[in-house]
């Protein structure tokens, strides 16, 4: 059976006044397979967004390939990624559209999720009380606070049903007790529904708490003169 | 110690450098010219129509950029949602086209009630809407094609 996603030797650099920042200088090569939960473990800095951006297509490796069940899709776009697995991304940064309640968020997503309307009220629903946002669905996105709008995230990223959950960061914006109920609720989401989940996380304690972990090396600053070396 | 001036921050900023300023010298220069030329110009209701529309491409941009924080931010919850680009492009395309027929609609409805072609009317219209949607779109496609925009996704 083919892995879910396979990533070979990929590596991205970045062009910086201090000379080309590369990441993952011995190119990062992991396979997820279905029903997996990885932590990909990093300081600040160290390319786990990137990572994150790279595996849904938001960024190209500057060598490398991403694999979507055997699918070269290195130079596709997350839309066509989806069409291969089902994905739902969860980023740093909360990401809510700012003209519309916390529910038409909701709505929003399951539509372009291709989810049924009849079935759409009754994920929201259940998906906007589990993480307590149900006294708050009217509510804009601007008037909540960052630990809220994370929770919009989480809401509309669970409620597509995704198969491969891509979540950066998840207890970014999180107050002790959410942080608490969040990864209980990402390794029973893995065991219980066999959704399968790409974390990235800069706590050991909760990389842990994943079937797999993948450490990330710091990156290296390339000057002309290493450059030519390591060339 | 040098007494503290006011003069740097004035100077710093007084000259009109950027985008947004050049669109509205654009705007303001198109309707000025207009407003000139409708004393001594060509009273030709069909001349004088396309020398308004020149007004829409700087129009429509300067409404794109003016609130490309609101709006990166909405591209970016939209391609998390699963959006493409095109579809992001489509709707801005779509807002541009309304705005400018909204403008232009009593200038198309007296064209309407005077012009003896009806097929330059259309092709007035058309190239309207295209215009306004294609000049709306552009900032956008700008921003979502930019190697700094997927950067927003990250703390």
């Amino acid at each position: 059976m083919p892995s879910m996603i396979e990533t070979r030797s990929v590596v991205v650099e970045y062009p910086t006044v201090k000379g080309v920042l590369r990441l993952y200088d011995q190119g990062v090569s992991l396979k997820l397979e279905q029903g997996d939960f990885l932590a990909v473990l990093g300081g600040s800095g160290w390319g786990k967004s990137t990572l994150v951006n790279v595996i849904l297509g938001l960024e190209k490796p500057i060598h490398g390939s991403v694999c979507f069940l055997d699918h070269d899709v290195t130079r596709e776009s997350f839309v066509k990624r989806c069409n291969l697995v089902k994905t739902a991304a969860v980023f740093q940064r909360p990401t809510a559209l700012p003209q519309m309640t916390v529910s038409q968020n909701l709505h929003l997503a399951l539509s372009l999720a291709g989810v049924p309307r009849k079935e759409r009220d009754e994920r929201i629903k259940e998906a906007l009380a589990f993480f307590g946002l149900d006294k708050i669905e009217r509510s804009y996105p601007d008037g909540l606070s960052a630990g809220q709008r994370r929770r919009i995230d989480l809401a509309r990223a669970l409620a597509v049903k995704p198969e491969l959950l891509v979540i950066d960061e998840p207890t970014g914006d999180l107050d002790g007790s959410a942080t608490n109920l969040l990864i209980p609720l990402l390794r029973g989401l893995n065991r219980n529904q066999g959704t399968t989940i790409f974390m990235t996380t800069a706590l050991p304690r909760q990389a842990s708490q994943a079937k797999h972990q993948v450490h990330l090396r710091p990156p290296l600053y390339l000057t002309p003169e290493n450059r030519m070396i390591g060339d | 110690m040098e007494k503290p001036s006011w003069t740097p921050i004035v100077l710093s900023g007084a000259l009109p450098r950027e985008a947004t300023d050049l669109l509205a010298i654009l705007v303001m220069g198109i309707v000025a010219l207009e407003a000139s030329l409708a004393a001594t110009g060509p009273t030709v209701f069909s001349s004088r129509l396309w020398l308004s529309l020149l007004v829409v491409p700087p129009t429509c941009a300067l409404a794109s950029v003016s609130t490309t924080t609101r709006r990166t931010r909405e591209e970016l919850a939209l391609f998390a949602y699963g959006g493409s680009g095109w579809q992001i492009l489509l709707r801005y395309f779509i807002r541009g086209a309304i705005i400018a027929l909204v403008a232009f609609s009593p200038v198309l409805l007296q064209g309407f009630l005077m012009t003896t072609s009806i097929l330059e009317l259309v092709a007035t219209a058309f190239v309207l809407l295209f215009a306004g949607g294609l000049f709306y779109s552009l900032p956008s496609l700008r921003r979502i094609r930019s190697s700094s925009f997927v950067e927003n996704y990250k703390s």
